[in-house]
């Protein structure tokens, strides 16, 4: 057991470099220079450019550049092209004013999606499996971005209150209570709209997990010693059912850097996904490596764990 | 069973529990509710963040936004655009001029020139009055002795690899005249007593001498010591228990300490060549500061705007500070660029920085030792809002009171009652260019009579929605440069088909205008992205076909469009538009003659040496007043020309908060309500320390 997951661990650290240099050697190939040294800002006079170049190593092999930054992502001294600021803190403010965001979607995906997609499987080809087929259809052909900015502008027009941001702005010295609801209004909205693509794709999952669930000998067997139809879904079905999700589960860490750029942007919501986002517009190299490098450490954390638990979930799995 | 009521009941108490929060929150009209303190903050949307909150380093309009709260300068301009003391209550301009003694040359009566003889002379013509106009200029006449200096000087890297020469300069015995005020004609005033050719052919090169050979003739010899010389002095009285926000007081010092701090290399200051015409900064006492000047350059007043540094923050001293903690590069490296100030500035101005979250806000607060009195709201925000629909959305649901509506979106609240909009004239015009190397454009009756056959005030009508005037020179019109005497070219086909005929073109058997064989044909060009420029390209085709001339039109993305063709003046006529300054009248880079090499801004080739002589007039001449007439005239010699066909200048439209007005004290310390209206230049801002928002919305 402890073997394993050395070896597991071990690995990943390998992949983990490979990764990273493939990430810096994308990064820096990709056509764009970073908007500090651009040649056509005509503010910027050619000696100053070579300077700012110079200081940000720009000019050096690619792989000296790759040793700097990992020298500088080890030290903490890794500074943003931007606005010269460290990168490390940089990044943890911003994951956690998008944590909430992420794990109340999260909450809302798997909170809706199965009991929705057990009772689709259970009443199958009943009116509600139908619409909610229909319905899961339409909401994953919707871009996420177009049916966000139609409530955006509903929610505006009828009822009159703001859902852009983290809170509505000005509300800090507001009375503790109206604060807070305001938070969780403010949360609600763009975790809904983000959820809705989430719900309509894992509901379908769910649906068609149990369904195939359902057919399986043993569950016949269980109706067949007299049990409730109730325990015979939820206990004897549902547990068998939810083998998947575990693999699922490990993809979803990641997700939190990477899930969130679309809604983000659109509910200017100071997170993770959009300090990405405007990072790579301005080819500001430190903090694209060091986000891709942060997603790609989430990966490998979030499969270990997931291998890890299908150990325990599932007991045809042995180490060899 | 348990476990199925779990799996319908958590969803549904989550969706209740998320959405029952809707009650809580604040609406457009009952923004205090729950939030008194709302009524007191001011919060305005910008699409971008600002980048470095030091006036002397930020090149972005939302940096020298905040940093124009933050920071006070020693002048500011007034509501109708005129210079006003801020850090300085005074501001004297006067001026001392170096003329070199010529012992080769003699006087025009035959007398040898010495320096004893030209002072004796000068002053008693000063003395006698009458023509010379020296009375009242001049004020005093030294001798200075002759003195050698030593120098370094760095050629620009354009001549190859910069490089620096070692000079060493032997300036000949000197006259300095001390002058009433800054005189551009002070010399040729001087004429009648030192002769015709005093002031030419004075043998540089035998006063200058470089340490390598040959290295002299990289050198600018006039530079190094010129026969004559202005330098105009500002003398600048500051005002007395200035504070910056951690209660240091503001001093002369730290004028001299911006200045040196916009002159430092290291620093990258993009605003040197503002700062470059100062010869000198001398601090007589802690409240005065003067400055000397190079040359003639009135524009370089305009530059004292910008906003004083405290000494005490940002010296050696306070930035070594920081750097303890740094490797030895990253301390040899570490500027002012570096320093925590530009995320945390003090200053001196209205507002107080309090913090600043990247990409959601930059928060103020009021200064209450504020110099004028401290301003009536207590909080100023800046949101990052990078999308116009949210930033909309937000102003609309009370989260915002003040954003940069978009035209479409300017039709929307023109109609609704609850928001204020405001509606000026824009610093900028458009225009089209012809590009006058073409001998088909050499004639300005072409020009003119290409101008007189579009309808502009149908473009303003349909393309603006009306939200336009029509412009016919180079000064934004709000300015006292612009002569509304001048009047926009008529639309009358008729008379450009005249004027055409005068200038020798004739309509041919297929109605095209022809002349020796050739009919008149040419290409319109403009940048892609633009839609009312694509839609004038398409208007003058049309304006011009129907006078028989064929213009062939094409659109190029903004890159490509300058580098292919403005910045190489390959084109034969462009839709373009300028933004202008404000404050300062200088044509320079637009419109001299000098300015038509590649990559240059004149890049239509405009030359007329009168012109020429009036540019530089304007950017020598301190006297407003005179100034003025110069400019007058500049416009209407440019009309005349018709470089451009100056088309229009939009109006720019801004909303607001209907709750938010001016608040008026009168004699008795009574308060009343005033609307918000902007002054020239089309600031609403103006009077924003008075700003306050009110609980209801008030009536006018």
């Amino acid at each position: 057991m402890w073997a394993y997951i050395l070896r597991n661990v071990w690995q990943r650290l390998i992949l983990l470099v490979f990764v990273s240099i493939l990430a810096h050697s994308v990064v820096h190939l990709a056509p764009g220079e970073p908007s500090e040294v651009d040649p056509s800002n005509p503010r910027m006079k050619p000696e100053d450019i070579a300077r700012i170049r110079a200081a940000f190593h720009l000019d050096d092999p690619l792989y000296l550049q790759y040793i700097y930054w990992l020298r500088d992502l080890a030290s903490g001294d890794l500074k943003s092209f931007k606005d010269s600021q460290p990168v490390l803190p940089k990044i943890g403010q911003r994951l956690l004013n998008s944590l909430p965001l992420f794990l109340l979607t999260t909450l809302i995906v798997w909170g809706l999606s199965f009991p929705t997609g057990i009772h689709a499987a259970v009443h199958r080809d009943s009116p509600f499996d139908r619409s909610m087929t229909f319905l899961s259809y339409t909401l994953i052909s919707i871009p996420g971005f177009f049916l966000s900015y139609l409530v955006i502008l509903g929610v505006v027009d009828t009822l009159d209150v703001p859902v852009i941001g983290m809170s509505t702005f000005g509300m800090d010295e507001a009375v503790p209570v109206f604060q807070w609801m305001d938070r969780l209004w403010h949360l609600t909205i763009p975790a809904l709209m983000s959820a809705v693509m989430g719900i309509a794709i894992l509901s379908r999952y769910v649906r068609s997990q149990m369904l195939e669930v359902i057919g399986q000998d043993y569950v016949r067997t269980a109706r067949a010693k007299g049990l409730t139809e109730d325990v015979v879904i939820y206990r004897h079905a549902l547990r068998n059912a939810l083998l998947p999700f575990v693999t699922m589960f490990g993809f979803l860490v990641p997700s939190l850097i990477s899930g969130s750029v679309i809604f983000e942007q659109i509910f200017a919501w100071p997170g993770i996904g959009r300090l990405g986002y405007e990072a790579v517009l301005a080819r500001d190299f430190p903090v694209i490596l060091t986000l891709n490098f942060i997603t790609a450490v989430l990966t490998l954390i979030g499969t270990f764990v997931a291998d890890i638990l299908y150990l325990f979930a599932d007991p045809r799995i042995q180490i060899e | 069973m348990a476990l199925r009521r779990w799996f319908l009941a958590v969803p549904a108490v989550l969706l209740v529990a998320l959405l029952q929060a809707y009650f809580w929150v604040p609406t457009y009209d009952q923004q205090s509710a729950g939030n008194p303190k709302r009524l007191l903050k001011y919060i305005e949307a910008s699409a971008a963040d600002a980048k470095i909150l030091n006036p002397i380093l930020n090149a972005d309009t939302v940096s020298s936004g905040i940093t124009d709260y933050v920071f006070e300068g020693l002048l500011g301009a007034d509501q109708d655009l005129r210079l006003r003391g801020r850090l300085a209550t005074d501001w004297a301009i006067t001026e001392q001029a170096y003329l070199i003694v010529r012992p080769d040359k003699r006087l025009p009566d035959g007398t040898p020139v010495s320096a004893a003889e030209l002072k004796k002379r000068i002053l008693d013509a000063r003395d006698r009055g009458g023509r010379s106009g020296l009375k009242g200029l001049l004020l005093a006449i030294d001798v200075l002795h002759p003195e050698t200096r030593a120098e370094t000087v760095v050629t620009p890297p354009a001549e190859g690899k910069p490089a620096e020469i070692r000079v060493k300069v032997r300036v000949p015995e000197r006259l300095r005249f001390s002058l009433s005020r800054v005189d551009q004609d002070f010399f040729s005033r001087l004429e009648p007593i030192l002769g015709s050719g005093y002031l030419d052919g004075f043998p540089y090169e035998r006063h200058v001498d470089a340490e390598e050979p040959g290295a002299r003739a990289h050198l600018h010899l006039v530079e190094l010591l010129p026969l004559a010389e202005h330098n105009p002095v500002i003398l600048f009285q500051l005002r007395r228990g200035v504070r910056f926000h951690d209660g240091t007081e503001v001093t002369a010092r730290d004028v001299k300490f911006t200045y040196d701090a916009i002159m430092n290399p290291k620093n990258l200051s993009p605003r040197v060549s503002d700062f470059e015409p100062i010869k000198s900064i001398e601090i007589p006492d802690p409240h005065s500061v003067k400055i000397t000047y190079k040359r003639l350059h009135s524009p370089a007043i305009n530059a004292w705007t910008m906003g004083i540094l405290p000494q005490h923050l940002l010296s050696e001293e306070a930035l070594n500070a920081e750097t303890e903690n740094l490797s030895a590069a990253a301390r040899a490296a570490f500027g002012m660029r570096e320093a925590r100030f530009n995320r945390h500035p003090i200053g001196s101005g209205p507002f107080k920085f309090v913090e600043w979250r990247d990409v959601e806000f930059i928060h103020l607060e009021r200064n209450d030792d504020y110099w004028e009195g401290r301003p009536e709201l207590e909080d100023y925000y800046l949101r990052i809002i990078p999308d116009p629909l949210t930033q909309e959305v937000e102003f609309r649901t009370g989260a915002v009171d003040y954003y940069g509506a978009m035209p479409h979106q300017v039709a929307r609240y023109l109609k609704d009652d609850s928001y204020q909009s405001f509606s000026s004239l824009a610093l900028s015009y458009s225009y089209i260019g012809y590009n006058l190397r073409k001998p088909l454009f050499a004639d300005p009756r072409v020009r003119r009579a290409l101008g007189m056959a579009i309808d502009v005030d149908d473009i303003i009508r349909y393309l603006l929605y009306g939200e336009g005037e029509r412009t016919t020179g180079p000064f934004p019109k709000e300015t006292p440069w612009y002569d509304p005497a001048v009047r926009p070219l008529p639309y009358d086909p008729a008379a450009a088909v005249r004027l055409l005929e005068e200038a020798g073109w004739r309509k041919n058997k297929e109605g095209l205008l022809e002349k020796d064989g050739t009919i008149f044909e040419f290409n319109l060009i403009t940048n892609s992205g633009n839609p009312a420029r694509k839609n004038i390209i398409t208007i003058a085709q049309n304006a011009w076909k129907r006078i028989g001339i064929e213009c062939n039109t094409q659109y190029f993305e903004w890159a490509v469009f300058l580098e292919d063709f403005v910045d190489k003046g390959a084109f034969d006529a462009v839709v373009l538009g300028w933004t202008t300054p404000p404050l300062d009248p200088d044509l320079y880079q637009i419109f001299h003659s000098s300015q038509s090499g590649p990559k240059q801004l004149n890049f239509v080739a405009y030359n007329n040496p009168e012109a020429d002589r009036l540019i530089i007039r304007i950017r020598q001449e301190y006297d407003p007043e005179r100034q003025r007439a110069l400019a007058h005239r500049l416009h209407r010699i440019i009309y005349e020309d018709q470089p451009y066909n100056f088309l229009y200048t939009p109006r720019t439209t801004r909303v607001l908060d209907k709750k938010i007005v001016i608040v008026e004290r009168d004699a008795k310390d009574q308060e009343r309500y005033v609307k918000i209206y902007p002054t020239k230049g089309g600031t609403i801002s103006y009077y924003f320390n008075k700003w306050r928002k009110l609980a209801f919305t008030p009536e006018f």
